[in-house]
Parts: C-alpha cells; structure tokens; sequence
C-alpha cells in the first residue's frame, strides 16, 4: 500500500490521493488497528484558527508543561557524550532571570508544530518550446542557489524533454532544497519508518510516539500530506490507547489536541482529563472545542471560566490542600462540565460516572481542608 | 584540508577580461561541472575568481540533470561585463534566464534528424526482410 | 619375600653396569684359585656423595656471582627430581614381575617373570618430564586478580580486614597499593630487611580507610596494614553516587593533586593508587592531575585530605550565602538549584573583589596551568598536507558506501543494473 502512495505521489497528485484516500476509505490496516488517516484538506483552512492567540494559550496550557520533562535527558540531541555539570552562585535576582530565560527556553522547546491546510500542487508553465524536442532524454533541474533566499521562495524550475519550462512541484523542491540546502537530520529518501507499514506499527505498538513525531517534524513539511497521514495515525493510536500522558509536556500534545478536536473527537479525551480529576483543563477543552467548532451550547460560560483559570498555576499533582478560591472556581468548572455532559457529550454515561466520581472525591478534599483551617484556628464561613 | 570557499581564490585584476564557464571537476569517467567566473586568459586548472553555481552532466535515477545557479552573482558578473561561454549560454539559456542559444536549436534539430533517418533506415530494413521472405 | 624385594630394589639403585657384571659373574663359573679377597672398590663421583650435594655442585653461584644477580631469572639451572615419574619394577627393560609390577594370579593364571617387548618411548617420556621441571615459569594470574604489574602485590586485593571480635568487615575489600623492603642496620644482626606495606581498604558506599604496616615478612606486614586500614576508616559523602561534590587542589610535601568532579560515565583518569583509593570508596567519576613529587605515600595521604576537606554544596551555599545552581548540557542548561542558603545576600552586600566564580572558589583561588596544545609532530610535515590533499576527494566514500548499503543492501547504484558489464568487469 505504501507502494501505491509512493507511486501515486511520485506523479504529483498529491491532492488526488488525499480524496482518493478517503473515497476509498483505504485502511492502514496493521494486525491489530485499523485507522483511517484523516487529513487537513477540506475547504475550511486550520492555520487561522490554528495560529489565532486564543486557541494557542489553550492549547499550551492543555499541554500541562512539567519543566521535570520538559527539560529532560533527550536521546536525539547532538552531544555524543555527557558533560560535566557547571556550577554558579546566584543572587535571588539573578536566580529569577534565569529562570525567566529558562521559561523562555522552555517556550521554545514546547513551540508546537504548525497545522496547515495540504498543499496544492504547483502547475506553472513557464514557456513552451516545441523547437527543443530531441535536444536530451532527460529534464534539466535548474535551482537558484542565490544566498539568502528562504527555502519556499526559492526558484527550481525544470526543462522537459519536450522543451517546456516550467515550476517544479513540491517534492523535486523539497529534494533540491535538501541537495543544496541540507536540512540536519532530513533524509532525502524516506526514512523506511515511515514507507514500511509494518516498521511504522512496531513503532507505534511500542508506543514511541514522541519519536515518530519529532522524525515526522524533521522530515516533512507541515502542509504535505505524508505528514499530516502520519501524524494523524499516531494521534489516533494515542486516542485509542489514552497514552496522552507520553505526550505531554511535549510539543505535540497541543497539535494532537487540536487535530482531535478539529475531527469532532474529544469524548476519550474529556474522559481521561475527568477521570484524572483536571476539571480546569476539562474546561479549557470545551473552550477549545467552541472556539474551533462553536457547537457547545454553554460555550461563552466556558470562555469567560478559561479568563478565571489561565492565571492559576498548572496542577502538575493532585492538590492536597485547597483555598476558597480554587473551591469556586472548581465548583463552577463541574457545573460547566455537567451541561456541557447534558447536551454535547457522546458518551454522557460514562462522563457522568467520571464527573460523580471527582465530585465525591472533591467533596473529601474540601472537608479535609476546611477542617485542617479548622484546627489551625482560621475560621473561614 | 578543507575546500576551497565558494568566494574562489583567485587573484583579481580590475580591468582583466573575465569569462563565465564550465570547469571540469569529478574525475575519470565521470564528469562534473563548477560554472566559475575567472579571467578569460587564465587556464581551467587555476584558482577562480568565484564560482557561480555547478552542472552535473549525468542523469541521476530521476533522469534528471541537477544545474545550481546563483543568479544574484551571475547577474553581478554579466554587469561587470564577462564574457558567457557557448556551454554556460546553452544552459542559462535552457533554464529561462538566457533567449535559448542557437546551438541548442542546432543540437535539436541534428538529433531529431539523426533519429528520423534511423527510424526511415529501420522501416527500409524492415520492408526488406518483408519482401525478401 | 620382602628381603628378597630389598635385595632386589638395592639392584635396581645400582648403576646398571654393575648389575650386568653381577649377573654374569653367576653364570661363570668362579676359579677360586684366583678369587681376591681384597674389597672391589664399587665406588665413583656418582654414588660417594648424597645427591643434594650432587646438584649443589651443579646449581650453586659465587657469592660474588650471586651478588652479581646471577643464578637467577630464565638461565637458572634448578634441582631436578630424578625420581619423578619412575616406578618400581619398570624400567629400562621391560619385564613383568609378578607381585611387583603385576599381580600374581591374572584369572586363573600363575603368572610368570618375563620379558616384554621393550618401550621405546619410555625414555622420552621421561627426559620430557624432567625438562619441565627445570623450565623457569612466573607465577601467572588471571588478569582480574593481578595488581598493576604482573605478579606483585602492589595494586592487588587481598580481601577484607580480619573481623574484631564479633565485628565482621562486610563487604569490605583491600587493595595494596605499596609493598617494599626496607634494610636497618642493627648492632647485632647488621643489615636486616623489613618489609613496609600500605592499602587502602573500603566498602565501595564511601566508607574506607588507609594503612601502614611493616615486618620482617611481606604477608606479614600486609596483614598488619590491612587491619590498620580497618580500624582508621573514614566516611565520605559521594555526590550522586558517582563522583565528588567539587573539585578541589589538595597537597602533602612537594606533592599537589588538582582533582576535578566529573559527569557520569566518565571514568576515573588519574593516578592508579588514586583509581584504587576512589573504588574503595566508591567514586566512579573524576579526574585528578598528580604534580611536583610522586611519593605515593604522599600522594595517598593528599588525596585523603582533600577529600576530607571538601565541602557539601549547602555548606557551600551557607558559606557564600547565595544560591548553588547546576546547569546540565543534558537537560538544557536548565538552572537547577541544588542549594539555597538560609538567607540570601544582594547584589550590594557582595563585595567587587569576591570571588564568584564557583570552581576558583572551590579551588581556594588556586590556578590550573592550562598547557598550550602543540600540534601532532606529524601535523606539521609537509607529507600531512599531501596527504590532506589526497584525502579530500575520498571524504565523503565512507558515507556513501554506508548510504548505498543501507539503499540496496550491496554497493551499487541505479546505474548498475543500468550497465551490468562495468559489474562482470569489476568482479573479474
């Protein structure tokens, strides 16, 4: 099957396989799964919505960020060798800005992959010169190595045998670019993970999501459709097995979020963040699901609780003690949740069971904590 | 050793005549072009003043022949006023960047006449074998 | 019987010339008429002195010679057991003696003295057999058990202290790090030899300790030292389970050690008698630098002292009373503070000329001299440029190959199949 796509890519039609992908319902099919990749080709465009700011500080903050994983021992980087740890005294301001930098650092680190509509295929005849047929068998591939000149705008045009110039399509571009132009770590034939089915699902079975991901990121451009199959494949192995937590603190959590929310798809999720006793986050996927879709019915309740939650801190843990504040704000995100349960959810019972479960849960935190104020003497009403 | 920079290396004299050609690197068997600027009286084994892009003659296993250009430093040159050898004119001329040079219609021409006369010589021999069976 | 067998071995002993004479003086009938009665005189160089007179002769050197070194080493001539691989009643002729090289009843058989066919091998195997023995052999080790050089003691183990009453040293293992003899001059005796011996011994979880002992014998001394070394131990803090806590410069005498903390995995790079000491405790991870004297004694004792002087980071945080913070290329450089002091000054309270910087600190504003890096001998020579030269145009085979390999499993290309001539050519 990978053959066929090869094969039908090599002849740029890209777009035409995308519709013929899903005409077909061609499955990427595996012993055990059997997921049909669902890409960004339809006439409403993502990166709008993608890049607005909004969805960008939602989508960040679903992605949970622990600097503990965030900045962690990572295998792909480029120092072959450990290295001996660097020490410095620090005043407390000094402390702060570096942490500031680090933050920013972090920032970096977490900067999310961009969502783009599929590209389209480039058709651009240049000029027609029937003089030339017999002149050589083969195309001459001009490329402009000028410095300076970003990748995308780079001009690669082509000589056919029959004498027409014309603009090269996006894979001889993206070929030459990588000739001319090495990207470090690209490959310029595919890397067998991802044109091996089989090698592609032993990876998926060992769950090295971060992995496919980041190699995806590195070899594709975010609007080919070889990316945005992959990356959907992988995002839906995550769905089903709920191993969101191996991606988070990543910079594919918000992708996979938006993808997921994007296809109408956020019921596992929402029980996971429930089940996991998140209510805030819960209520920030709403938010996100009614900026992207605008279908929730109690969605402006969601957005103005997202103003509230933004400013907290992120609960990494489970939090043992609690104020007033958070027992407000918490109690408003379960009664957002319950309606959004009642009238959008597409798997209310099992919701419902999560969403009674935080609560009785909630409840024994509230009284451990209103009588911990209690015995210390702070009385509160 | 590392190679040299694409700046070239050459010694440069203001008022010399410059050329913009073809300089045959690769080695035996194998043939690959730098398209260098250099002075016109100066051989291809010398340092250049500065190369301007690279062709390579063989198709690789797209059928493709892969021709580099840097045509900001090219248009530079041609200001300066160098001189374009007829190699270096075809193929600025086959990407666009040159009217097409007339050797290249000449190349054509001869090669499509040289395929007709196989074809007529074919279909003779052919006819032949037909009629003498 | 046994009378008969002790006439018999006498036999044997006797050279066999003698024997032979003897039996044919049987068979000839003796004319008393001129029967001597004076002794034969059966004596030669060979059986008037005892044999280890005999080899003493043989093996013996000078004084002078012995002084000298001589009579030792691989020419040395050695005593030879010339009785090894005999038996009674096998010998040059191979006879069968019932009741003494075989039994007496075979079945139901009375078996009968004769002759058998002679064993020519016998004396080969014989003279084989001896020859081993003189061959100078070094007492071989496996190579986990030798120490730094062969079969001597230094840097070898020689297990845990001997317990104290009920207090058994447990995981506890002791390595020599100097065994040596020393000659005194006594009134009565005159020159005598003693032996000195230091180890180091240590659980490997940062417990160890270092000890002397000197007798008249080596195992003697080693003994003592060990449980010396048992009774003096130390505790010293690992950071991280695998190194120190900073670097840090120590000295004793003319010695100076310059140690420095490293990442894990690194290994330990310094001095064999500090490698030694470093696993005892347990430390995976350092470097040290010995310069001026190399007394290992010296160097032994400084490396303790430095240890013990180091300072843990919150002691290091107390004294600077400011923030201890550890930046890792692993995990970005991302500021991780490993410790903060109880109170923490501002950037006004710390004086200009305060040393800040965190190793100089440690160092006691002491300075490694870094080296300047000289160029390989052979960098520059003129046939390194050629050579450089030459090796541009094959820079990027190697990959290539690898690249091509990976692609089609061999080393080809997609104009192999294309020209499958230039293939049959280049195999042929």
């Amino acid at each position: 099957m990978s053959l066929f796509i090869r094969k039908l890519s090599q002849n740029n039609v890209k777009h035409v396989v995308a519709k013929h992908y899903e005409s077909q319902t061609l499955i990427f099919s595996s012993r055990k799964l059997s997921i049909v990749p669902s890409v960004y080709d339809g006439e409403k465009d993502p990166a709008p919505k993608f890049f607005s700011k909004n969805v960008q500080v939602l989508l960040k903050r679903l992605t949970r960020p622990d600097f503990a994983k965030v900045f962690r021992k990572r295998k792909n980087t480029d120092l072959p060798v450990l290295r001996t740890p660097i020490y410095k005294f620090l005043t407390n301001e000094q402390l702060e800005s570096e942490i500031a930098k680090a933050n920013k650092k972090a920032d970096k680190l977490l900067q999310m992959p961009p969502i783009v509509k599929i590209q389209k295929p480039i058709t651009d005849v240049l000029s027609k010169d029937p003089a030339l047929v017999g002149y050589d068998t083969s195309k001459f591939v001009f490329t402009d190595i000028t410095f300076g000149v970003a990748n995308e705008n780079r001009i690669v045009v082509e000589r056919d045998p029959d004498g027409t110039l014309q603009s090269c399509d996006h894979e001889i571009r993206k070929r030459l670019n990588q000739v001319y132009f090495p990207i470090h770590g690209r490959k310029i034939k595919e890397p067998l993970m991802f044109t091996d089915t089989e090698k592609f699902n032993s990876l998926l079975e060992r769950q090295e999501y971060e992995f496919i991901l980041d190699r995806a990121c590195i070899q594709y451009e975010p609007d080919e459709f070889t990316y945005q199959k992959v990356t959907s494949i992988t995002y839906q192995h995550v769905d089903i097995n709920t191993n969101y937590n191996l991606l988070r603190s990543t910079r594919h959590f918000g992708p996979m979020t938006f993808y997921l929310t994007w296809h109408h798809n956020i019921d596992n999720l929402m029980l996971e963040l429930l089940q996991s006793g998140t209510v805030r986050e819960a209520v920030l996927l709403v938010a996100l699901r009614h900026e992207l879709q605008a279908d929730v019915t109690n969605g402006d309740v969601a957005q103005t609780i997202v103003q509230q939650i933004l400013p907290t801190p992120v609960q990494l843990t489970k939090p043992d003690r609690l104020t007033e504040e958070d027992i407000q704000l918490d109690n408003k995100c379960v009664e957002c949740i319950e309606k959004y349960i009642v009238s959008n959810s597409a798997m209310k019972s099992q919701h419902e069971l999560a969403l009674q479960g935080f609560r009785e849960y909630y409840q024994h935190l509230i009284d451990l904590s209103r009588g911990l104020q209690k015995a210390h003497g702070k009385v509160s009403n | 050793m590392p190679l040299p920079p694409a700046s070239g290396t050459g010694l440069y004299y203001a008022k010399a005549a410059k050329s913009i050609r073809l300089i045959r690197q690769g080695c035996t068997n194998r043939p690959f072009f730098h398209i260098a600027v250099t002075h016109r009286r100066r051989l291809n084994s010398q340092p250049v003043i500065e190369q301007l892009g690279s062709y390579d003659p063989v198709p690789n296993i797209y059928n493709e022949k892969l021709v580099a250009l840097n045509l900001e430093r090219i248009k530079y040159w041609l200001g300066k006023g160098a001189h374009v050898t007829t190699p270096v004119a075809e193929i600025l001329g086959l990407a666009g960047f040159f009217p097409i040079h007339p050797r290249t219609y000449m190349t054509a021409w001869r090669n499509r006449q040289a395929e007709f006369e196989r074809l007529a010589k074919e279909a003779e021999a052919s006819e032949n074998a037909q009629t003498s069976s | 019987m046994a009378s008969k067998l002790l006439a018999f071995r006498s036999m044997i002993c006797k050279p066999l010339p003698m024997i032979v004479k003897q039996t044919s003086f049987q068979h000839v009938p003796y004319n008393l008429k001129f029967f001597s009665v004076s002794p034969v005189a059966c004596v030669n160089f060979f059986n008037k002195l005892p044999a280890d007179k005999l080899w003493k002769s043989v093996t013996s050197v000078s004084n002078a010679g012995a002084k000298k070194g001589r009579g030792k080493g691989a020419g040395r001539i050695r005593i030879r057991d010339l009785n090894r691989g005999q038996m009674i009643g096998v010998g040059k002729i191979n006879m069968l003696w019932p009741g003494l090289s075989a039994p007496v009843i075979r079945g139901r058989e009375l078996l009968k003295q004769q002759r058998l066919p002679d064993d020519p091998e016998r004396m080969e195997k014989l003279i084989k057999l001896r020859d081993s023995m003189t061959k100078f052999r070094r007492l071989k080790l496996s190579p986990i058990e030798r120490g730094w050089s062969g079969s001597r003691m230094p840097g070898r183990s020689i297990g845990p202290p001997d317990p104290v009453g009920e207090d058994e040293f447990t995981g506890f293992d002791t390595k020599v790090l100097q065994l040596r003899s020393l000659l005194i001059m006594k009134g009565s005796l005159g020159r005598t030899r003693n032996y000195q011996a230091m180890v180091v011994t240590g659980n490997g979880q940062g417990l160890a300790g270092f000890g002397f002992g000197k007798a008249k014998e080596a195992p003697a001394a080693l003994r003592k030292a060990k449980n010396r070394a048992g009774q003096k131990l130390m505790h010293f803090e690992i950071y991280n389970g695998h190194t120190i806590f900073h670097d840090f410069y120590t000295g004793f005498g003319r010695t100076k050690i310059f140690v420095q903390m490293k990442n894990e995995g690194y290994g330990l790079k310094c001095h064999r008698a500090i490698r030694e000491i470093c696993q005892a405790i347990g430390i995976k991870d350092l470097r040290a630098k010995v310069e001026g004297s190399t007394n290992l004694q010296h160097i032994v004792k400084a490396f303790f002292i430095g240890l013990l002087q180091q300072r843990s980071h919150q002691q290091l945080a107390e004294e600077k009373k400011l923030h201890l913070v550890e930046y890792r290329a692993e995990n970005e450089h991302y500021p991780k503070v490993v410790a903060s002091p109880s109170e923490v000054r501002t950037k006004e309270q710390i004086s200009q000329n305060e040393t800040l910087d965190f190793i100089q600190y440690v160092m006691n504003d002491k300075v490694i001299l870094r080296k300047k890096k000289f160029p390989r001998f052979y960098e520059t020579m003129p046939h390194y440029d050629i050579y450089l030269k030459k090796y541009e145009r094959y820079r990027n085979h190697e990959k290539i190959r690898l690249n091509l390999k990976v692609e089609y499993g061999e080393i080809k290309s997609f104009l192999t199949d294309k020209y499958p001539e230039e293939q049959t050519q280049s195999d042929a």
